[in-house]
C-alpha cells in the first residue's frame, strides 16, 4: 500500500517530467487509437458487407493463360518463321482452336452446380443477333428519321448520332459486338455475320432481374412480360423500336438469320418496355449495339430458334470461298448466385473436382467490385498500422530514454530505500507503479480523444486516400485489364456488352468512403495492451538498473 | 548473553584484496554505548556496513542474538533489527522529516499499536524537533536537525540496535552534546548503541571503546 502512496507522491513532485512522459504516451495513443479504428473500421466494413453479401459468380476461360500456352509452343516451332507471319498464324490459330473449344454448353454449366450449396442457385441467358427483315428497320438506322422519332426519345438523340456514325444501311458493321454478354462469359470467337437486334432468352424472371438491376429504370409500358415458363415465341421491345416502327402491342415481328437472309423467325410483341437509363448510357459506348434494339425474351422460346437454326442447318460461302453452315450461334451467359462468400469460395475450389478443366476460372465480378471498393479503405489500413508501429516504437525508444535519464536522478532515492531495508523488488515495483499510473492516465485521455477523432479523420484520410486512387487511376482500373488513362469504361471482355452497359456493371467505382464508428472494445482492449507494452519497455531500464544496484556503492560514491 | 557478536570478523575489497578489517572479535550487550575509533582508513565505516549488513564480510559471523545473521534476509535485517544513522544522514531531502520517518516505518513491516504518524511526531519531538520542524522537507532543515531525524528515523520501527556513523562529525558542541544525551537515554530504555566516531568527547561519553587499527599487510 505504502508502494502505490509513495508512487502518487513522486509523481506529483516530478510534475514537469511525469508531463512530458504524459504527453508522450498521449500522443502516441491518439495515434494508436486512429490507427487501430481504421484498421478495426476497414475490417468491421468488409465483414459487414461480406456477411450480407449476395455474390454471383461465372466460369471463364483463361484467355490470357491459353494465349500464354499457345505462345510457348509456338515460339518453339516457329523460330525460322518471320515473326509477323508467325503472329498472325498464332492469332488465328487461337481464335480458332483455343476460343472455339472453350465455350462451355449449358448441361456444363449445369453439371457444374451441383458444387453449389444449399440456398445457392443459377440462372442463365442466351443471346444471339438477328436482322431486320419485312416492314422492320433496327432502331437509329436512318439519318431521315430522326424527325420521326417520338418526345419520349429526346434523350435518344444522341441514339440516332451514334447510328449516323455507321453507313447508312450497313446493317451488318453496326453491331460488331453484340453478342458479347453481360456477364464477360460470352466470347465472340469467330466471325458470323452481326444482326440487327440483339435477342435475348432468359431462364426465369429472376435471371433478368438480377440483370436489370433494382433502380427501377426498366419499367414496362404496354403489354405485359412474356411468360417465364412458355416456349411461345413471345418477347417485349423498348418503346424506341416501337415507336420508330410504330409497333404494338400484339403485333408480329419478322427477324432473320444474318447469315442466311432465308430462314426467318416471328416474335410476337406482347410487352413494351422503357428503359429511363439509355440514354445516360449513350457517353461511354462504342461500336456496340443500340439497347433499343434489345429484344428480350424467355430461355425457352429463344433456345426453339437456335434448334430450329441448327435443325435447318443452312450452308453460307465465307470470304474465301468456303461453305459453312449458316446455323446461329448461341451466346450462354450462365451465373451462379451465391448465399455467401464463403459459399462461393467452396464452389470456386469445388468445381474443379467435377471436372472442370484448369483453363477456366471461376470469377466474380461484384465480388471483385466489392474488394476494390474498399481498397481506399484498406490501404488507409495499411498505411495507419505501419503509421501506428513507427510511433509506438519512437515513442518506445523516447520513454525508455527518459526513463534512464529519470533512475539517474533518481539514483540515491534508491540507494537511501534499499539501504533502510526496502527491498530492490518493492522499489522497482514503485518505480513501475509510476509509470503505469502516468501511462494509463495518459492513455485514457489519449483512447478519449482518439476515439472522437477517428471517425472524422479515418474519413477525411479515406477521401484523401480515394482522391488519390482516382487521380492516379491505379488498382481499379489496371485490375479491369485496361490502362489507366482509359476513361472511356470498360474492356469489351469484362462487363462490357450493350447488356453490361445497360445495366449499369460497368459504373465508376463507388468505394466505401465513409464508416460511422472505428472505436470499439476491441480497440480499446488493445489500447490497454499498447499501455502495458509502454510500460514494460518504459520500466525495462528501470528494472535492470535497479536490480544492479548496491546501496552502499550508491551512498558511498554520493559521500 | 551479547545481542550481538563478531567472530573472526574479516573483510577486504574484491579488487585490491587490501585487507580491511582482520578477525575482529567483538561483543556488544544492551543497554550500554559502544564507541569504535581508529584512525582514518582503519575501517571504522566499513565495520558499520558490515554490521548493518550493506556489506556481507568475507570471513568471520556476526551473530543477532545467537543467530547467524547470513541466514537473515538483508533487507528484513536492516529494516526490522538495526536503524543505521548515516554519516551523510541520507534522508530522503524531497520528503517531509515526518515522511522521512514514516516511510521507514512502512518499509520495516512492522505493526504499530498506534497511528504512524503519532509515532512518528513523537519520536521527532524526543529527538528535539517540534511538529512544524516536522512537517518540513528535510532540505530545508540544518544539519543539526536533519541528524536529529536521521536518528528519528533510525529508531522509528523499534530496533534493538543503533548504529550511527560520525552522528556529531557536522555538528557545533552545544548540539552534539545534545545527540549524545539522545543516545544515553536510549542506552538507558535498553538498546544497544554503537558509534563510529573520531570525536574523543563522544568515545568518553561511551560504555565501551573498541579501537580499530589498521590490519598490518594484505592477506
Amino acid at each position: 500500500m505504502y508502494i502505490l502512496k509513495n508512487a502518487l507522491k513522486s509523481i506529483t513532485r516530478n510534475k514537469l517530467r511525469n508531463i512530458l512522459i504524459g504527453i508522450i504516451v498521449l500522443i502516441i495513443s491518439i495515434s494508436a487509437c486512429v490507427s487501430l479504428s481504421i484498421r478495426e473500421a476497414a475490417q468491421a466494413a468488409k465483414e459487414d458487407t461480406l456477411s450480407g453479401l449476395q455474390v454471383t459468380g461465372t466460369i471463364s476461360f483463361n484467355r490470357q493463360k491459353a494465349m500464354e500456352e499457345m505462345k510457348k509452343s509456338s515460339s518453339s516451332s516457329s523460330s525460322s518463321k518471320s515473326s509477323s507471319s508467325s503472329t498472325k498464324t498464332d492469332r488465328s490459330k487461337f481464335d480458332f482452336d483455343v476460343l472455339q473449344g472453350s465455350s462451355l454448353s449449358l448441361s456444363d454449366y449445369k453439371k457444374y452446380a451441383k458444387a453449389l450449396k444449399s440456398g445457392d442457385s443459377y440462372y442463365y441467358s442466351g443471346a444471339v443477333s438477328l436482322n431486320a427483315t419485312g416492314k422492320i428497320l433496327p432502331y437509329g438506322t436512318s439519318e431521315d428519321d430522326d424527325s420521326s422519332l417520338s418526345s419520349s426519345s429526346s434523350k435518344s438523340s444522341s441514339n440516332s448520332n451514334s447510328g449516323n456514325m455507321q453507313p447508312p444501311g450497313d446493317n451488318n458493321n453496326n453491331n460488331s459486338n453484340t453478342q458479347n454478354n453481360q456477364d464477360g462469359m460470352g466470347h465472340q470467337p469467330f466471325q458470323v455475320n452481326q444482326g440487327d437486334f440483339s435477342i435475348t432468352g432468359y431462364s426465369s424472371y429472376k435471371a433478368m432481374l438480377s440483370m436489370f438491376g433494382d433502380d427501377g429504370s426498366y419499367k414496362i409500358t404496354k403489354g405485359k412480360m412474356f411468360d417465364e415458363t412458355s416456349d411461345a415465341l413471345e418477347c417485349i421491345i423498348s418503346n424506341e423500336l416501337a415507336t420508330y416502327n410504330s409497333l404494338k402491342v400484339g403485333d408480329t415481328i419478322k427477324l432473320a438469320n444474318p447469315n442466311y437472309e432465308k430462314e426467318t423467325y416471328k416474335l410476337k410483341i406482347v410487352g413494351i418496355y422503357k428503359n429511363s437509363d439509355s440514354s445516360s448510357e449513350e457517353n461511354n459506348r462504342f461500336q456496340m449495339n443500340d439497347p433499343a434494339n434489345n429484344i428480350y425474351m424467355n430461355y425457352n422460346a429463344f433456345t426453339k430458334i437456335i434448334k430450329a437454326s441448327a435443325k435447318a442447318n443452312h450452308k453460307m460461302t465465307d470470304s474465301d470461298g468456303n461453305k459453312t453452315s449458316a446455323k446461329l450461334t448461341e451466346n450462354l451467359a450462365f451465373t451462379y448466385t451465391f448465399k455467401s462468400v464463403d459459399n462461393y469460395n467452396s464452389f470456386a475450389k469445388k468445381v474443379y473436382t467435377l471436372g472442370l478443366s484448369d483453363d477456366y476460372t471461376v470469377n466474380s465480378n461484384d465480388l471483385q467490385q466489392y474488394e476494390n471498393s474498399l481498397l481506399p479503405l484498406q490501404t488507409l489500413s495499411q498505411t495507419a498500422i505501419w503509421f501506428f508501429i513507427i510511433v509506438l516504437a519512437v515513442g518506445g525508444v523516447i520513454l525508455i530514454t527518459l526513463n534512464i535519464f529519470n533512475l539517474r536522478e533518481r539514483k540515491y532515492e534508491v540507494g537511501v530505500l534499499t539501504a533502510i531495508g526496502m527491498k530492490k523488488a518493492k522499489v522497482a515495483l514503485q518505480f513501475v507503479t509510476e509509470i503505469f499510473i502516468v501511462t494509463f492516465i495518459a492513455l485514457i485521455i489519449g483512447t478519449s480523444v482518439g476515439a472522437a477523432v477517428s471517425v472524422p479523420a479515418t474519413n477525411t484520410l479515406l477521401a484523401n486516400q480515394i482522391q488519390s486512387s482516382q487521380s492516379t487511376g491505379n488498382n481499379v482500373k489496371e485490375n479491369f485489364g485496361f490502362k489507366s488513362d482509359d476513361n472511356n469504361g470498360t474492356p469489351p471482355d469484362n462487363n462490357g456488352g450493350p447488356m453490361g452497359k445497360m445495366f449499369g456493371q460497368s459504373k465508376a467505382q463507388n468505394y466505401v468512403d465513409s464508416v460511422n464508428s472505428a472505436t470499439n472494445l476491441f480497440v480499446v482492449m488493445e489500447l490497454v495492451l499498447v499501455g502495458l507494452f509502454l510500460t514494460i519497455i518504459a520500466s525495462l531500464a528501470a528494472l535492470i538498473s535497479i536490480m544492479r544496484y548496491e546501496p552502499l556503492k550508491i551512498l558511498s560514491n554520493r559521500s | 548473553m551479547s545481542i550481538l557478536k563478531l567472530e573472526n570478523i574479516s573483510y577486504h575489497y574484491d579488487r585490491s584484496k587490501v585487507m580491511v578489517l582482520d578477525k575482529l572479535n567483538m561483543d556488544f550487550d544492551e543497554g550500554k554505548i559502544y564507541t569504535i575509533v581508529g584512525k582514518s582508513g582503519a575501517g571504522k565505516t566499513t565495520l558499520l556496513s558490515v554490521l548493518s549488513s550493506l556489506a556481507a564480510p568475507t570471513d568471520g559471523k556476526i551473530f543477532l542474538n545467537d543467530r547467524d545473521i547470513t541466514k537473515i534476509d538483508r533487507y528484513k535485517f536492516r529494516s526490522k533489527y538495526v536503524g543505521v544513522i548515516f554519516q551523510s544522514f541520507n534522508l530522503l531531502t524531497h520528503l517531509t522529516a515526518l515522511e522521512n520517518v514514516i516511510l521507514s516505518m512502512d518499509i520495516s513491516g512492522k505493526k504499530f499499536n498506534r497511528p504512524k504518524k503519532e509515532i512518528a511526531l513523537e519520536l521527532l519531538r524526543k529527538v528535539g524537533l517540534d511538529e512544524e520542524e516536522a512537517k518540513r522537507r528535510v532540505l530545508k532543515l540544518s544539519g543539526g536537525q536533519q541528524q536529529r531525524v536521521a536518528i528519528a528515523r533510525a529508531l522509528s520501527y523499534d530496533p534493538d540496535i543503533i548504529l550511527a556513523d560520525e552522528p556529531t562529525g557536522n555538528l557545533d558542541g552545544e548540539t552534539q552534546d545534545e545527540i549524545i544525551g539522545i543516545f544515553r537515554m536510549l542506552a538507558d530504555e535498553g538498546k544497544c548503541v554503537i558509534i563510529v566516531t573520531h570525536s574523543p568527547d563522544v568515545a568518553k561519553a561511551s560504555d565501551i571503546t573498541y579501537e580499530l587499527k589498521k590490519p598490518d599487510k594484505a592477506s
